[in-house]
C-alpha cells in the first residue's frame, strides 16, 4: 500500500468514559482537525500494550496519539503513571528499531477537553509532517 | 474462537438526516466495505436509530443473513444501547456488535475535507469489521441489586428525590454535610417566589416532615461521604458522621442561655452572612431536622462555658463511621452563589450588597434596612458572575445562571409593594423573565420600576463612591446610549450560581465529570439529563445546572424515576467486558495481580501449576492487567488482543 | 375536504365488551408522553398510551435540529418511539382519541377511547407505501404546513411509529386502486371505529402545544403576504425530511439571501391575549438562523427582538456562537410588515438603538410564533371533577408540586402545563412518572421495611 508522502496518518487511542467523550465534544463544537486520524477505543489508557503502538507504526500509521484518562480515570488512581509506563516501553521498542520515539504522544484528554484535543492533534500532525513518512514498514503492497 | 467464515457481518451506515451524509459520501463507504471479507450485507439509511432503521437490522438477523453488526452513525453514547437492544430483540447476540462514530468524530470535524472524511469513515468501518471477525457471543452478568439508594445533599432537590424514592418502597439514606437539612432553598425564607403558592421554605418544611415519618429513610446530618467503591447495584459507601457534641435536645431555658454564652463569633451561613452566629449552631428555622444544635468545632476554643450551662453538651464525642450498601447514588449537592471579587462593581463598600445578602436582610430583620435606614433608591445590577467574557484564558462563567433575572424582579416587586416610594432601577443586559415570569416584569413596569439596558460591548456599568454613597454609571441603550449617572442608596448585585464546594468535592471523589461550566456533566443533555457516565450514579438539581426552585423539583423527581427504573427490579445486569485468563498460555508470573487495584485477579493452584484467575464480579474491565501480561494470557472479553491488533492492521491499510 | 363521511362513520362506533384495565393511561404521544410511558413501563407498571394522530412523535418529530446541541430532532425522538412500540408493558393506540374521562373515586378512572378506523388492517400492513404511490388524490400535507402534498392513502413519515398506512376517508374518491395494488391485502374499507371503556388508576396528560395562529397578528400580514412564513414552516424547510432540497421562498421559489426573524409573535403581547413569554422562541430562532447560514452561506439573517432569553444549559454559549457566525440582532419591536412589488418584504420597526422608526427589506420574513395549549378536547371531557386550568388554558400545576393537577391521580407534563423546551419537558415527564408511581404505590399500600435512623448521639 503506497501512502502519500504529505499525509501522515495518526492512530488515536481513546477511552470509553473519559477521552472519547472529550474527542466527541470537539465534534459537538464543530471544531476542525485533520481527517488523517483513526480512533480505536479502549476502556482505560492503561490497557494499551506497548507492542500495539509498534504494530500501528508498522501497519501504515506515522504517529500514535494516546488520549489518556489522566486524573479523571474512573478505574485507577495511578492511571497516568501506568499509561506513561506503557508509552515509555513503547518508545524503547521504537528506538530499538530506529523509529523516532516522538512518533508516539500521550496527553490526558478530559471528557470536555475538545479544544485542547484539537490543538494537540493539529500540533502533532504538523510535527509528523516535518518528520516525514515513517521509514520502517512491514506491510507494503 | 470463531473462524472468520462463520461470522456474517452486516454493515449499516447512517445519513443522520444529513448530519453525516452532507460530509461523508455514505454510498461510497457502503460500496467499499461491501468488498470486505465476512461482510454479507452493506446498507445505508436516513435514520438508523428510527424504528425503520432498527428493523433493517432486525430483519437481516431474523432471516439468518447476518449474525454480527456494524452501525456507523453518531456517538455511541446516544445509540449503542439502542442497537444492542434491536439485535437482542431479533434473537441475535448484542455483543456481536461494534459501533462506529462517523458524526462527532468524523463528519462534524472534517466538514472542509469531504474526500478524506469519507476515507476515514471507510477506515473506521474496516477496523470494526476486523474486530467482528473474531467476535464471540457474550452474556450480561446478572447481579443482585440492593433495593436502597444513597442521596447526597439535604437541600430541596435531595429532599424531593429522597421522598419520591422512599414512597416507592426503597430504603433511602440521605446524607447532608451541614448540621441541618434545608440547603439554599430554605435560605430564601419568607420571601415569596412567584408564582408558587407556597414559599420555598414551606416546601422544604413539608418535605422534611414527610420524610421524618417514613420508616424506610435514614437521615445523616453533619455527615460526609468518605468513600464509595463497588459498582452499580452494589455500591459500598462509607459515611463519616461528625459529632454534634450534644447528647440530646436542650430545653427552652437552656437554649436561651446557650445563645448568649458562647464568646466565639462567625458569619451565619444561613442568613447569607448578613448576621452573626456563635460556635453553637442552632436549628436555623422551624421545621428543620434535627432539632438538636451542633457545635462548630473549627470555631470553638473549648473554653467550656457552655458545658457549665448545660449537661446536654459533651465535648468528648467522636465521629462515627457508618458503612452502607446501596444500589444507586443520587448527587444533589447544589450550588453556591457567586461571590463578587472585592471592588467588583464596588463590592465590599457599604451600600453594595449581593441579592442573597438582600434576601438575608429581609428575612433577618423583616425589613429592608441598610446602615440603619431604609433606602430611598435601589439599583440592581444584573449578570454579576454570569455571561462573563473569557479574558486572557482566565476562568470565566460564560453561562447564564437562569434564575437571577426572575429572582431579582421578584424581590424588587415585593420591596416596591412594601416601601411604596422607593425608586428602583434594573441595570440589565437582557431581561430573562421567561415563561410565566414575564408577568413579573410587567408588574415591575407597572410599578414604575426603571429598566436600563446596557450593551456589554460598550462597557460594563461602573460603581463609584462619592460622599459615602454609591453611584452607578451606565450607557443606556434604551435612551440612545446616553451615559447615565445614578446616585442610589443601595446597589444590589444580582449574582449567579456556581457549583457548590460540596459539588466540586463529590465530583472528584466519585469521578463524575464536570462540564466546561463547572457543573456536573450529564450523559446527554437532551436524551439523558439526569444520568452520568458512571452506571448507577445520577444527578439532580442545581449541581447539574443553574435553575429555579420549581425546575429543581422536577429534576429531582426525574432522577428518582430513573433510579426506580434501575433498582426496583432487585437485580441489574453488568456488561460482560471483564478480564479472563487463557489458562494454557498463563505462566503464573503474577504481574497482573500487582497491577489490579481491585483484587479482582489472584493466583491459584491448578493441577500443580500456578495460574491467574479473575473474579468477574470484582473486575471493572479497565484492562490494566492486559497491558502487563508477558504472555498475553489475560485479555478482555469483548476486546481481545487479536481484535485490537486486527483493528490496527485494518485501519492502517493492511488487508488480509 | 370532499365530504364529511368520517363524522357519520364515527357515529357508528361499536362498543367493545370486556374488561380493560391499566395502571396508567397517558394521553398524548409526543416526547413528554413517550418519556413518561417508558419510565413507568420500566418500573413495571402497565401503561396505555393514546395518540390521536396516526403516528406518535408529536411536534418534536417535525423539527429539524434541536438547540443547543444541534442533534437532529428525529435522532432523539425516533429511538424513544421505537422503544415505546416494543416495550412489553406499553400498549400503544394510535389514531385513537380519549372522548370521556369519568373520575369515579380514589385511583378509579373510567376512560372512554374511540379508535378511529385507518381502513387498513394494521396486522397485515407492512408499510411498503404502494397504496400511497397509486392513490390519485393529492392534498396539502398537514405535517408540512402546506408546503408539500400527500395522498388520501398515506404513511405520515418514513420513520413513523407505527409505520402503517391510513386512509383519509373524507378525501377518498373510492377508486379502489389501493385495495387492488396492496401486496398484503391490507386495505379494508369495511373497518369500523370502536369504543373501549378503560379502567385505570392514574392518568397523565401530555397533550403538548399548538402554535399561535400568526394570522391573528394582522399587521404582520401572514396569510396575505406569501413570503411571510411561520417558524414551523421554516423548521420543515430545514428538516431532513424536508419538502425541497434547499430553503426556498413561497412566492417564486427563489433562495432567499436576506431573511428577517420577528420574535415574540403572539407572546409578550396583550393585544392578542397572551402577555406571557413562550420561553423557547428566542432559542429556536437562533437555532434556525445558524442552520440557515449553514444551508445558505451567503445569506444574511437579522433577528428583531426585545430581549434574547438564552437561559438554559449551553444556551448563552449558543447565542454567542450565532453572533460570531454573523447573525444580526436588532433591538426593536416590529410594528408592521408590508409586501413589495418584487415579492420582497419590508419590516417596519422601532429601532431601540437609535430611537427612530426604521424599515428594512428582506427576501423572506419568518414569524417566531409562541406556544399555546392544546388541551381543549381533554378539559371539556372530564366528568366528576373539574380540572384547573390557568387563564391561557394551560393545565394548572403548582411549581412547588410539579406535575400534580388539582385532581388526585391526574398528572400533567410537558407543554400541556406551559411552554418549555425539550430538556425541561423530559425532566417534567420523568418527574410525572415518579409522582405517579408513588401514587400508584400508595393505592396498593404495601408495607415498608423499617430502618434505624441515626444521628450522632441518638439512635
Amino acid at each position: 500500500m503506497v501512502l502519500k508522502k504529505s499525509n501522515p496518518q495518526i492512530l488515536i487511542f481513546t477511552t470509553n468514559i473519559i477521552s472519547d467523550p472529550g474527542v466527541c465534544s470537539a465534534g459537538l463544537m464543530h471544531l476542525s482537525y485533520p481527517a488523517q486520524t483513526t480512533m480505536i477505543k479502549v476502556p482505560c489508557s492503561s490497557m494499551i500494550r506497548p507492542e500495539w503502538i509498534l504494530l500501528a507504526l508498522e501497519s501504515g500509521f506515522d504517529g500514535v496519539f494516546v488520549a489518556a484518562d489522566g486524573t479523571d480515570c474512573p478505574y485507577l488512581t495511578d492511571c497516568t503513571d501506568k499509561t506513561a509506563r506503557r508509552v515509555k516501553e513503547a518508545q524503547e521498542l521504537l528506538s530499538d528499531r530506529g523509529i523516532e520515539p516522538e512518533r508516539v504522544k500521550m496527553a490526558a484528554i478530559c471528557s470536555v477537553c475538545g479544544e485542547a484535543f484539537v490543538r494537540l492533534v493539529n500540533d502533532f500532525y504538523s510535527r509528523l509532517m516535518e518528520l516525514g513518512p515513517i521509514k520502517v514498514k512491514t506491510h507494503e503492497k | 474462537m470463531e473462524r472468520s467464515d462463520k461470522i456474517r457481518i452486516g454493515v449499516y451506515v447512517c445519513h443522520c438526516g444529513g448530519n453525516i451524509s452532507d460530509v461523508v459520501n455514505v454510498k461510497r463507504v457502503v460500496d467499499e466495505v461491501r468488498k470486505e471479507k465476512g461482510v454479507v450485507v452493506a446498507k445505508d439509511f436516513m435514520f438508523m436509530c428510527s424504528e425503520a432503521g432498527q428493523k433493517l437490522i432486525e430483519n437481516d438477523i431474523r432471516s439468518g443473513k447476518v449474525n454480527a453488526v456494524v452501525v456507523a452513525s453518531c456517538s455511541p453514547r446516544l445509540h449503542e444501547a439502542t442497537f444492542r437492544a434491536a439485535i437482542a430483540r431479533a434473537g441475535g447476540n448484542s455483543y456481536m456488535y461494534y459501533h462506529v462514530d462517523v458524526r462527532e468524530e468524523c463528519s462534524w470535524v472534517h466538514e472542509n475535507d469531504k474526500e478524506e472524511a469519507t476515507n476515514k469513515a471507510i477506515r473506521q468501518v474496516r477496523a470494526a469489521i476486523a474486530y467482528l471477525r473474531h467476535a464471540e457471543p457474550l452474556s450480561r452478568i446478572r447481579v443482585n441489586c440492593e433495593r436502597s439508594v444513597l442521596v447526597i445533599g439535604g437541600g430541596i432537590a435531595g429532599l424531593r428525590t429522597a421522598l419520591d424514592l422512599a414512597e416507592s418502597g426503597l430504603t433511602v439514606y440521605l446524607v447532608e454535610r451541614t448540621p441541618f437539612l434545608g440547603g439554599n432553598a430554605a435560605k430564601i425564607g419568607n420571601v415569596k417566589v412567584f408564582p408558587y403558592e407556597k414559599t420555598a421554605i414551606d416546601v422544604v418544611r413539608e418535605l422534611i416532615e414527610r420524610l421524618r415519618k417514613m420508616s424506610n429513610v435514614a437521615i445523616y446530618t453533619n455527615a460526609e461521604v468518605e468513600n464509595v467503591s463497588g459498582y452499580v447495584g452494589n455500591f459500598d459507601v462509607t459515611i463519616k458522621v461528625n459529632p454534634r457534641y450534644f447528647r440530646g435536645k436542650p430545653n427552652g431555658r437552656e437554649v436561651e442561655e446557650l445563645r448568649k454564652i458562647c464568646p466565639r463569633k462567625a458569619r451565619d451561613e444561613f442568613s447569607y452572612e448578613v448576621s452573626e452566629r456563635t460556635a453553637i449552631m442552632f436549628p436555623p428555622f422551624n421545621g428543620t431536622y434535627p432539632e438538636i444544635p451542633a457545635i462548630d468545632m473549627a470555631l470553638c476554643d473549648k473554653c467550656g462555658l457552655c458545658t457549665k450551662m448545660s449537661d446536654k453538651i459533651d465535648l468528648s464525642q467522636e465521629p462515627q463511621i457508618v458503612h452502607l450498601k446501596v444500589g444507586a447514588i443520587v448527587v444533589a449537592t447544589g450550588f453556591k452563589p457567586y461571590k463578587p471579587e472585592k471592588s467588583e462593581y464596588g463590592y465590599g463598600l457599604p451600600g453594595v450588597i449581593t441579592l442573597q445578602e438582600l434576601v438575608g436582610i429581609i428575612n433577618r430583620y423583616g425589613d429592608v434596612v441598610i446602615n440603619g435606614r431604609r433606602p430611598r433608591s435601589i439599583a440592581f445590577i444584573y449578570c454579576v458572575g454570569s455571561r462573563q467574557r473569557r479574558v486572557d484564558g482566565k476562568k470565566a462563567n460564560e453561562y447564564c445562571s437562569r434564575y437571577c433575572c426572575i429572582a431579582a424582579l421578584d424581590v424588587a416587586v415585593a420591596i416596591k409593594e412594601f416601601l411604596k416610594d422607593v425608586k428602583i432601577y434594573h441595570v440589565v443586559r437582557d431581561v430573562r423573565s421567561y415563561g410565566i415570569n414575564e408577568l413579573l416584569f410587567e408588574e415591575a413596569s407597572k410599578q414604575g420600576q426603571v429598566i436600563i439596558k446596557y450593551d456589554v460591548d460598550e462597557g460594563e456599568p461602573q460603581v463609584t463612591y462619592i460622599n459615602g454613597k454609591p453611584i452607578v454609571k451606565v450607557k443606556d441603550v434604551l435612551t440612545e446610549h446616553m451615559e447615565l449617572e445614578l446616585p442610589v442608596d443601595l446597589v444590589v448585585l444580582v449574582t449567579g450560581m456556581e457549583p457548590s464546594d460540596g459539588t466540586v468535592n463529590i465530583a472528584e471523589k466519585l469521578k463524575i465529570s464536570r462540564g466546561t461550566d463547572g457543573f456536573l456533566q450529564e450523559v446527554h443533555p437532551k436524551l439523558r439529563p439526569v444520568e452520568t457516565m458512571l452506571s448507577g450514579i445520577f444527578i439532580a438539581g442545581t449541581a447539574q445546572a443553574p435553575r429555579g426552585v420549581g425546575e429543581t423539583l422536577a429534576s429531582a423527581s426525574a432522577a428518582a424515576a430513573k433510579v426506580m427504573s434501575l433498582v426496583l427490579k432487585g437485580y441489574t445486569e453488568l456488561e460482560p467486558f471483564v478480564a479472563f485468563v487463557d489458562q494454557d498460555s498463563c505462566r503464573g508470573s503474577g504481574l497482573c495481580v500487582s497491577e489490579c487495584p481491585y483484587g479482582a485477579i489472584v493466583i491459584k493452584e491448578y493441577a500443580g501449576s500456578k495460574k491467574a484467575w479473575v473474579n468477574e464480579v470484582l473486575c471493572k474491565g479497565c484492562g490494566a492487567c492486559v497491558a502487563v501480561c508477558p504472555s498475553g494470557a489475560v485479555q478482555l472479553r469483548g476486546l481481545r488482543n487479536v481484535q485490537i491488533e486486527d483493528m490496527i492492521r485494518a485501519a492502517g491499510g493492511a488487508h488480509d | 375536504m370532499r365530504s364529511n363521511i368520517s363524522q357519520k362513520i364515527l357515529e357508528m362506533a361499536e362498543l367493545i365488551q370486556g374488561s380493560f384495565e391499566y395502571d396508567v393511561v397517558v394521553i398524548g404521544g409526543g416526547i413528554a408522553g413517550m418519556e413518561a410511558s417508558l419510565d413507568l413501563a420500566e418500573m413495571g407498571f402497565k401503561v396505555l398510551l393514546v395518540e390521536r394522530e396516526p403516528t406518535i412523535g408529536g411536534k418534536m418529530f417535525l423539527l429539524s435540529k434541536v438547540f443547543p446541541t444541534l442533534d437532529c430532532a428525529s435522532c432523539i425522538s425516533t429511538p424513544k418511539m421505537a422503544a415505546v412500540a416494543h416495550h412489553p408493558n406499553i400498549d400503544l393506540w394510535t389514531y385513537s382519541e380519549v372522548t370521556r374521562i369519568d373520575v369515579k373515586g380514589k385511583g378509579d378512572f373510567e376512560i372512554t377511547v374511540l379508535r378511529k378506523p385507518r381502513f387498513v388492517n394494521e396486522e397485515l400492513c407492512t408499510g411498503c407505501g404502494t397504496c400511497e404511490e397509486v392513490c390519485p388524490v393529492v392534498l396539502p400535507k398537514e405535517y408540512d404546513y402546506g408546503l408539500r402534498g400527500r395522498k388520501a392513502a398515506y404513511i405520515p413519515f418514513d420513520t413513523a411509529v407505527p409505520k402503517k398506512a391510513v386512509i383519509d376517508i373524507d378525501n377518498c374518491i373510492f377508486c379502489g386502486q389501493c385495495e387492488r395494488e396492496c401486496p398484503a391485502g391490507a386495505i379494508d374499507f369495511t373497518q369500523k371505529p370502536t369504543i373501549y371503556k378503560i379502567k385505570a388508576h392514574a392518568i397523565i396528560i401530555t397533550t403538548g402545544y399548538r402554535l399561535f395562529p400568526a394570522e391573528r397578528k394582522e399587521q404582520y400580514g401572514y396569510g396575505k403576504i406569501p413570503n411571510v412564513i411561520t417558524a414551523m414552516q421554516m423548521e420543515r424547510l430545514l428538516s431532513p425530511t424536508r419538502p425541497f432540497n434547499s430553503v426556498l421562498r413561497p412566492s417564486d421559489g427563489k433562495e432567499p439571501s436576506s431573511i428577517g426573524y420577528v420574535l415574540c409573535v403572539g407572546s409578550r403581547d396583550k393585544t392578542v391575549g397572551n402577555p406571557r413569554c413562550s420561553q423557547v422562541c428566542c432559542m429556536y430562532s437562533i437555532k434556525q438562523a445558524q442552520l440557515i447560514l449553514g444551508a445558505l452561506p451567503l445569506a444574511d439573517v437579522t433577528i428583531y427582538c426585545m430581549d434574547i432569553r438564552a437561559y438554559g444549559k449551553g444556551f448563552e454559549e449558543f447565542y454567542q456562537k450565532a453572533k460570531a457566525m454573523g447573525v444580526k440582532f436588532v433591538r426593536g419591536r416590529v410594528a408592521k410588515i408590508e409586501e413589495l412589488p418584487s415579492g420582497n418584504v419590508r419590516v417596519v420597526y422601532e429601532d431601540i438603538d437609535d430611537g427612530k422608526v426604521n424599515s428594512a427589506e428582506h427576501d423572506l420574513v419568518v414569524l417566531s410564533v409562541g406556544l399555546l395549549p392544546s388541551n381543549d378536547s381533554i378539559i371539556s371531557i372530564i366528568h366528576g371533577a373539574k380540572i384547573a386550568v390557568d387563564d391561557l388554558g394551560f393545565i394548572r400545576v403548582d411549581p412547588s408540586a410539579p406535575t400534580q393537577t388539582n385532581i388526585e391521580g391526574i398528572f400533567a407534563a410537558g407543554c400541556a402545563t406551559g411552554p418549555k423546551d425539550i430538556p425541561d419537558t423530559i425532566l417534567e415527564a420523568a418527574s410525572a412518572a415518579a409522582r405517579c408511581a408513588a401514587y400508584l404505590k400508595s393505592l396498593k399500600q404495601e408495607r415498608m421495611i423499617p430502618v434505624e435512623v441515626v444521628s450522632n448521639g441518638k439512635k
